[in-house]
Order: C-alpha cells, then sequence, then structure tokens
C-alpha cells in the first residue's frame, strides 16, 4: 500500500502553552482504514484509505456529503460497524492501544472509556423502557466501580453541568419525558461520563430545531474546552464547522481529499471540491435567487473503485482533464499546509498549482 | 388512562355480544334437524314434531334467542341430549383436562420459542437462525392431527415409549383427590408421586404435539422482534458506552421483545384452541376438545354453542388483559409526557 | 406591478386549529391561533418556523388534508373550507404539493414515468398520446430525459427523485405549489440545483410557492414575502428583506442568530445572543425555543 500518512498540518493554536510532548503523542491515530459492507449487488467500499492524527484536544471537523463514508468511518472508529459491513483493513490506535481487531471484551474496556460516540438521532438513542437514571447508571458503572448510589449522584452532577435542571429528580423520568434537545444533552452526559479523551460526535445536531442546535454546539464545545477531550465532529454543515472546529478533513467517496486548518479552509479551499461546497453555503448577502452555485451531477457509486480521481466528472477543472480521468490523485502539501488529493488543486492564490 | 379502560371493557363486551349472536344464527342454518337426531331415525314425525316445539325450535329466531340468552344469564348453559347432561355439569367435568394440557403447551411454546429465538439471533453463527427458521416453518406447515396420529405411531406402538390414546391416567390408576381437576397438581398436592408420574407420562406427547403451532408462531414473531429491536439506535449507544453483548442484549434487547409478545397472547389462545380440538380427540383425552368433537357429529348443538361462546368470551378476556399489561409495562402510556 | 398582483391567489384568514389531550380531558392544544396571510399569483411565502410552531398544519389545512377548526382558505376567489368533497377534488389538481423525503412519496414498484403520469389519470385526462405528450414535456422541463423516465426510483439519486416529485406535481399545470421542506433531506450540492430548478419553473410557468421551510437563508432567497411562525402563530410578516434586516420580533432575531457560522461569533455577540435567550426565557417562550 502507497502513501497512507495523509497526516494533518500541526494545528496552530495561539497561545497554547502545553507542553510539546503532548502535542507529538496523538490520542487518536489512524492509519489506512477501510471498511466496506458486503451486499447482495456488490461490495461497497465506503471508507477507502483514511489516515489521520488527533491530538489532545483538538476540534476536528470531518466534513462530507451522505455517501461520503463519513459515518461510516465514525462507525470504525469505535468498533461499531453495524452489518454487513466491516473494517476491512488498516489501524485505528487509541491513546497508542490498537484497537481494530480487538474481541467483544478488549473493544468493550475502550468503548465510553478512551472514545465516547454522541449519535445523530436523540429522539432514538435512549432505551424507551428504562428510566434516564438507569441508563446513566449503567453506563457509569460499566467502567467505574462504584456503588449504584453512587453512580447516580454523579449522573445527577453530570446531568446538572449539561444544563438539565433538577437534575436529581429528572433522573427518574423516561426518556419520552424529555424534549429532543434535552435528550441530546443527555447522551452528550453519558458520552463524557467515563472521561473518554475523544469524543466522536456524528451529526450531533442535524435532528435539531435550529435554537436548539445553537445550544448543543455551544455545549459541546464548553464540554471540550473544561474537559480537554479531543473531539471529531461528522457534518454536511460548514456553518457548523466554522463555528466549533480548529481543522477540517474533507471527505469525498471515502476518502479525505483535503485535510487543512478552518481558517485555511474558508480563505482558501484548496481542492475543487472543497471549493464548491463553500460555494454552495447560501450567504444571503451575495446568493442570486436562480443562480445559485451547484455541483452538477451526483456523488459516484461506491462499488466500484474507478482509477481516475472520483469528483473528476463533477469536477470544474478535471472534468476535461485526462489525466484526472485516469490517474489516481496522490496526498500533497500545498503553500498554505493543507493537504490535498488533487492533480490541480487551487494554491494560496487561488491558482492551480 | 380510565377512559381508554371503559372504551377497552365496552369493545369486549360488544365482541362477546357479537360471537353469541354469530354462533346462534350459525348452528340454527347449518343442515341438519337436531330433533331428529335425538329422536333417532326410527321416531315417527309426530313425535320429531313434538320434539321440535317442545325445545323451543319452531319459534322465531329472535324469541329463541331471548330465550337461550335468558337462561345463560341465569347460569344455565343448555341440555346436552347425547350424554344426558346439563352443558354446564360437562363443562365443569372437562375443563380441568383440557387446562392443564393447554397450561403445560403455553409454557413448553413459550419457554421452547423464547430460548430459540434468543439463541438464533444472539449466536454470531448463521446455523442457529436457520435452523430455528426450518423447525418453525415444518411445525407451522404440519397438520396437528396428522402429526398426532403419526406421534401415536411411532412412539407408542412402535417404541413403546409413550402411552395409547388412553385418556389421562393408565387403566386401572386411581384419580387423585379433585383439588384443581388438574392431575399432575392435585397428585403431587395430595404427595401420590405415582399418579404423579402416570399422569405426566399421559400428559407428555399430547402437549408436545399441541405446542408445535404456538411455538412456531412464537418463535417467529420472537426472533423478528429481536432482530428489529437490535438495530435500533439505542442498542448501539449501549455498546458505544462499553457495554458487552450479552448485558445489552438481557437489559435492552430482549425486554423490548418480551414486551411485543403480549399483543400476540389472544392469536396464541386461537392457535391453542384449534390445535387441542383433534389432538384430544386422537389421544382420547377428555377435554373440552374432544367433546366439542363428538358434539359436532351428534349435532348437539347446545354443547358446540356453549363451547364456542365460552371460546369466544376466553379470547376476548385473554386481548383485554394482554392490552391492559401492554399499557401497564410500557412507560410511554404508563407515564405521560412532561 | 401588473393587474393579476392586485388580488391574492391564496387569502387566509384567522385559521385555528386545536385537538384534544387524550380522551376525556378539556384541555385542548392550539395548533394554529389566527393565522392569516395573502399569497399573490408568481411569488413565494416562505413560511418559516421550527418543529412544532405549525407551519406544516397550515400547509395541510390549504391542501384540504385536515380540516381547520375556524378561519377563512380562499384560493382565487373560491373559500375552500365550504367546498364539497368533489368539488374540492376539481379545485386540488390546481393546488399541488412537493413533500420533503422524495423517498417516502414515490412509490418503488412504479417506472418513473408512471409516476409522473398517475395524477393525470387520476385527474381524468382519457387520451393516452396527450398523457404521455405532457409527462414527457414536464420530465424534459426537470431534466430527466424519457429514456431515464423507463426506470424505477430507487435507481435514482436523491436530487433526482426530487426533480421527479416535482415534475409529479407539475404535470396537472397547477397554479399553487405547495413545497414542504423540498430541500432538507437534501446535501448542499444537491439542494442548489434544485433550488435553480424551483426559481426557474416559478419565472417560466408563472407558479405560486407556499415554501415551508426551516433554513432561513433558504427562505430568504427563495422568497418575496416571509411570515414567521411560532407556536402556532405569525409572530412576524412582511416582505423577505424587512423581515430579516429589520427584524422587530425577539424569535426572529433568536432564530438568526442561532445559525451556525452565518458569522464568527466574537464573545460579545455570543454574550448578546445569551441575552436574547434570557429575553425570551423571560417572554415566557423558552418552550418554543426546546421546541416543545
Amino acid at each position: 500500500m502507497q502513501s497512507n500518512s495523509l497526516s494533518l498540518p500541526a494545528p496552530r493554536v495561539a497561545g497554547d502553552g502545553g507542553p510539546d510532548a503532548e502535542r507529538h503523542d496523538p490520542v487518536l491515530s489512524v492509519r489506512g482504514l477501510r471498511t466496506d459492507f458486503v451486499t447482495a449487488v456488490g461490495t461497497v467500499h465506503a471508507v477507502r484509505d483514511v489516515s489521520f492524527d488527533l491530538r489532545k484536544g483538538q476540534r476536528l471537523a470531518i466534513v462530507g456529503e451522505s455517501g461520503s463514508g463519513k459515518s461510516a468511518m465514525a462507525m470504525s472508529l469505535m468498533g461499531l460497524v453495524p452489518p454487513p459491513g466491516h473494517v476491512a483493513g488498516g489501524s485505528v490506535k487509541l491513546n497508542g492501544t490498537e484497537i481494530v481487531g480487538l474481541d467483544d471484551a478488549g473493544i468493550s474496556k475502550v468503548r465510553g472509556k478512551d472514545i465516547g460516540l454522541v449519535f445523530q438521532d436523540p429522539m432514538a438513542a435512549l432505551d424507551p423502557l428504562k428510566t434516564i437514571g438507569s441508563q446513566f447508571v449503567e453506563t457509569i458503572r460499566v467502567h467505574q466501580d462504584v456503588s449504584v448510589k453512587a453512580a447516580r449522584k454523579m449522573a445527577a452532577d453530570l446531568l446538572g453541568e449539561v444544563g438539565v435542571n433538577d437534575a436529581a429528580r429528572r433522573l427518574s423520568d423516561y426518556p419520552h419525558q424529555y424534549s429532543g434537545g434535552m435528550r441530546q444533552r443527555v447522551l452528550i452526559a453519558m458520552a463524557i461520563a467515563n472521561d473518554p479523551s475523544v469524543v466522536v460526535a456524528d451529526e450531533p445536531t442535524t435532528a435539531l430545531d435550529v435554537t436548539t442546535q445553537a445550544q448543543v454546539l455551544d455545549l459541546l464545545a464548553k464540554i471540550c474546552d473544561e474537559r480537554g477531550n479531543a473531539l471529531v465532529l461528522i457534518t454536511h454543515n460548514l456553518g457548523i464547522v466554522e463555528e466549533l472546529c480548529d481543522s477540517v478533513n474533507v471527505m469525498y467517496a471515502g476518502r479525505f481529499v483535503e485535510c487543512t486548518s478552518t481558517e485555511a479552509l474558508f480563505a482558501s479551499p484548496g481542492h475543487p471540491y472543497s471549493k464548491a461546497l463553500l460555494d454552495c453555503v447560501i450567504d444571503p448577502a451575495t446568493a442570486r435567487r436562480g443562480a445559485l452555485p451547484a455541483i452538477p451531477g451526483s456523488p459516484p457509486d461506491l462499488s466500484v473503485d474507478e482509477p481516475g480521481c472520483p469528483f473528476a466528472p463533477r469536477c470544474p477543472i478535471g472534468r476535461d482533464q485526462e489525466r484526472c480521468a485516469v490517474e489516481r490523485p496522490q496526498p500533497r502539501t500545498l503553500s498554505n499546509g493543507a493537504v490535498v488529493r488533487c492533480h490541480f488543486a487551487y494554491d494560496t492564490q487561488g491558482e492551480t498549482a | 388512562m380510565t377512559s381508554t379502560l371503559l372504551k377497552r371493557l365496552g369493545v369486549a363486551l360488544a365482541t362477546i355480544f357479537g360471537a353469541s349472536i354469530f354462533t346462534f344464527v350459525l348452528l340454527r342454518k347449518v343442515p341438519g334437524d337436531p330433533a331428529r337426531a335425538i329422536a333417532g331415525d326410527t321416531a315417527t314425525e309426530e313425535t320429531v314434531a313434538a320434539l321440535r316445539q317442545s325445545m323451543g325450535l319452531d319459534d322465531n329466531l329472535f324469541v329463541q334467542y331471548g330465550n337461550y340468552m335468558g337462561s345463560l344469564l341465569r347460569g344455565d348453559f343448555g341440555f346436552s341430549y347425547s350424554t344426558g347432561n346439563s352443558v354446564g355439569t360437562l363443562l365443569g367435568q372437562r375443563l380441568p383436562a383440557t387446562l392443564e394440557l393447554g397450561l403445560l403447551s403455553v409454557i413448553i411454546a413459550i419457554v421452547a420459542a423464547v430460548l430459540a429465538a434468543s439463541f438464533a439471533v444472539y449466536s454470531r453463527r448463521r446455523w442457529p437462525d436457520q435452523a430455528v427458521r426450518a423447525a418453525s416453518s415444518l411445525a407451522m406447515g404440519s397438520p396437528p392431527f396428522w402429526i398426532a396420529l403419526l406421534a401415536l405411531m411411532v412412539f407408542s406402538i412402535q417404541l413403546g415409549i409413550f402411552p395409547g390414546p388412553e385418556g389421562r391416567l393408565s387403566p386401572g390408576m386411581l384419580k387423585p383427590p379433585n383439588i384443581t381437576g388438574m392431575f399432575t397438581v392435585d397428585s403431587l398436592l395430595a404427595g401420590q408421586w405415582g399418579t404423579f408420574a402416570n399422569a405426566a407420562w399421559h400428559l407428555i406427547l399430547p402437549a408436545a404435539i399441541v405446542t408445535l403451532g404456538p411455538f412456531a408462531f412464537l418463535s417467529r414473531l420472537y426472533r423478528n422482534q429481536l432482530r428489529g429491536t437490535l438495530r435500533e439506535t439505542f442498542v448501539a449507544v449501549s455498546r458505544s458506552h462499553g457495554l458487552r453483548r450479552l448485558p445489552v442484549y438481557n437489559r435492552h434487547v430482549a425486554p423490548h421483545g418480551l414486551l411485543s409478545l403480549l399483543p400476540a397472547a389472544s392469536l396464541l389462545f386461537a392457535d391453542l384452541l384449534a390445535g387441542s380440538l383433534l389432538v384430544e380427540k386422537v389421544f382420547g383425552w377428555p377435554g373440552i376438545g374432544s367433546m366439542t368433537a363428538d358434539a359436532i357429529i351428534q349435532k348437539d348443538f347446545a354443547v358446540v354453542q356453549a363451547v364456542l361462546l365460552l371460546a369466544a368470551v376466553l379470547y376476548v378476556v385473554v386481548s383485554l388483559l394482554a392490552d391492559l399489561l401492554m399499557t401497564a409495562a410500557d412507560p410511554r402510556t404508563r407515564v405521560g409526557a412532561r | 406591478m401588473n393587474i393579476e398582483n392586485a388580488t391574492p391567489l391564496l387569502r387566509v384568514e384567522k385559521l385555528n386549529k386545536s385537538y384534544a389531550k387524550g380522551i376525556g380531558n378539556r384541555h385542548r392544544t392550539q395548533i394554529l391561533r389566527d393565522v392569516s396571510f395573502e399569497l399573490r399569483r408568481g411569488q413565494t411565502l416562505g413560511l418559516v418556523g421550527e418543529s412544532g410552531s405549525g407551519k406544516s398544519t397550515t400547509a395541510a389545512c390549504v391542501m384540504g388534508l385536515t380540516d381547520a377548526d375556524s378561519g377563512l382558505i380562499e384560493f382565487d376567489g373560491v373559500n375552500l373550507t365550504t367546498l364539497s368533497k368533489p368539488e374540492m377534488r376539481r379545485m386540488r389538481r390546481r393546488i399541488q404539493m412537493v413533500f420533503q423525503d422524495p423517498n417516502g412519496s414515490l412509490d418503488p414498484r412504479f417506472t418513473v414515468a408512471d409516476l409522473v403520469e398517475e395524477p393525470l389519470i387520476v385527474h381524468g385526462v382519457k387520451d393516452p398520446a396527450e398523457r404521455s405528450r405532457r409527462v414527457s414535456e414536464v420530465l424534459d422541463r426537470v431534466g430527466i430525459s424519457v429514456k431515464q423516465a423507463e426506470r424505477y426510483p430507487f435507481a435514482f439519486s436523491g436530487g433526482q427523485r426530487q426533480r421527479i416529485a416535482i415534475a409529479r406535481a407539475l404535470v396537472l399545470n397547477p397554479d399553487l405549489v405547495v413545497l414542504d421542506e423540498p430541500v432538507s433531506a437534501l446535501d448542499v450540492s444537491i439542494q442548489a440545483q434544485v433550488l435553480n430548478l424551483l426559481s426557474e419553473l416559478q419565472d417560466e410557468l408563472g407558479l405560486t410557492y407556499l415554501f415551508i421551510v426551516h433554513d432561513l437563508a433558504v427562505a430568504r432567497l427563495m422568497s418575496h414575502h416571509i411570515a414567521v411562525m411560532n407556536a402556532g402563530e405569525i409572530v412576524e410578516a412582511g416582505p423577505s428583506a424587512d423581515v430579516f434586516e429589520n427584524t422587530t420580533h425577539p424569535y426572529t432575531r433568536a432564530l438568526l442568530d442561532a445559525v451556525p457560522g452565518a458569522h464568527r461569533r466574537s464573545a460579545q455577540q455570543r454574550t448578546a445572543q445569551q441575552g436574547t435567550t434570557a429575553a425570551l426565557a423571560a417572554a415566557g417562550m423558552a418552550d418554543a425555543l426546546e421546541g416543545k
């Protein structure tokens, strides 16, 4: 396998006085990750050769459209790819421990303790037959040897921390007695209950109303600030990326096509797909009705892996380029530090390299 | 909550009322003259006509139905001409035998179905699931009457492991003291171990056969429910918190599956009833099923009618109970939203 | 402004709707409270709000899918609330709807051509040649080739399926199209395609849109007028630019501030927004914020 290391540019966090050692050891290190879904009509290669590092305190966004493989990747990090899917290759190291290939007992020790997951749909994410308290106590006691009473106390404290009023009493309530926004707060509290060093949030606010969404995003930011855990945010919403994350990996057809800092992405996107995505965000000041920039065509079929660049048929540059149709672009670094998979990426001033 | 309860009770009563009219009309419209059947082939037309009149068969249907319901409410289920007993007495004698057979069959069906389906779904291999599905298809597809005959031939006549169609006890065996009417239970209560063993030995084969239909139905249903629940997001969430497969299965998957079995209770009951009718006949089991089979042949419609009505009432009661239990067990219906 | 614009195509006045909470409970939940608006021919009214605000119920009342308790719905001068069933059926072909989820609204067992033809059959277009002419015309208009139309819905991507749903709505030449979140299930790159198509169709065919939408940027871009709904009431309404630039109602303000990334919010702005939230809570609207 060639060049798997599509590593991120070192995060440029202003005023970060932390020891250098922390910066050098990533809490999460993914190399050459591949995830397949075997179906009757063929194998869908949802994640294809994905590599990245996540450092302590970093907030990384994985941006992509539906079918880009971003959710399959999130599930692969947890070892929770639903059947008929499975991790077909590569490595995922959490705090130096390899988790690909662990058995049920092994991976269960890691889940929730080293890596926590916040799901997309809070309405379906809690067992409707159990009280919030019993589900929370169960979550705490999986990894911590404490009494039920002590766990309940911890749960109440955590619920208070995420903004549930009258937390001790509301532990006895059932999920249907909570609103959508409140349930997502509960789920965030459960995900951080055992202090994981990495929190993965898979479209955590897509199912919520816009004002609730803002509150939940503020909460995620606050939690990460206070606890210092790293965040992987899976989203299709570039507004959320801008607000919450310091670095971005743009995913297309199962691969990262651009890995960069949020600032650099919004200032000068390198990959034509990144640029097209940014152009699609409606800016009320400049957008004209009937003339919105759109990306023509639709995303590629993931059951075939054709030789060229998968974005080429929809790409304003690659559409007419022979090279893009036949040769798969390899990662390369642009002058602003972004790593892109593109033969003709825009470099710094919007010129093609 | 109380209003829903009242509404369901109303529906239940209406269903029973409908069933009483249906069975009544149905039995009076089937060909065959019950008076002729009672009087016998050799009786004269005059005798038959007199009998018809004394039985009230000449009145119009409304009057007949009114009389019938009137006596029902007084606890009089009518008179069985073929046995010379009141239907009420017959039911009292026969019910315990059927109850014993039915209860055991239900218990076997539920335990076996839950165990088999759980194993099939929980196992990571494919064969347990395929085996359970095959077993359930086979059990569902085979007529209990035919299976009963086959089982008698193989296990009783060929192998001699189980008794022949001689009823609930071996000939000459004394009945245990009558407490519940169920021989296995009564003999245990009286400490008569020999009688218990004999009663159980007679019970096993018919119970195993009556159980087939309910088992097929339940195992399939439970398997599908479990598989559906396993795909729920909250199951993935529990796993993401670090719970291992078995605890997630026990605490979050199985309760949903069991809860979803409740609405099937009434269907299960119907299945059981249909199964026991002919199986009792084949095994000479002196229960309601064999009594009904005989009564149909003899055109003893007072008996058939009483049994049908009893079945309807039980069916309605079972579904009502299941409904209430379901409401009580599910917090979404039990506790209102905040 | 021409003469047609003078009388509204759709006029809704004091629409009220409530439902009882459980049987025997005398508390009724008000879903619509005196909802009134006008929609002129050839224009778009954006009905904006969060889930539970009543925007979808309003659309359902206009479509005749549910009855309001009281109020007037006047379409092209005819009061829809008093129409008989057959009269309503005839009127229905002039009011069509496009739903949020293109997968749910297209029966997977029919080819695309059949799906688009179906409304014509339902509304009694007897001549098969006429039907197929109109089907190919409308498919061409939304950018689906006649050859593609022989395939089944699952062979199409989400964006294409929404095009098919639009074709199905337009094949009867309606005057009014109710668009219920038509792009919110689509990816951003595809959203723009469909929005552009909707704009083009409106300009070419003179369509009138009632646009149910939660995305404020989309609402602003597509609509001539905006009505902001909260808890069953229209809290702010007016020409699109006015509503967004000179916001008067605190709820609209809160909605606008909540859009992520509209601007990099500084600490000050953040405090300002928390101020708004506090003001809302004081105004008894905390429930609305929580989406209850």
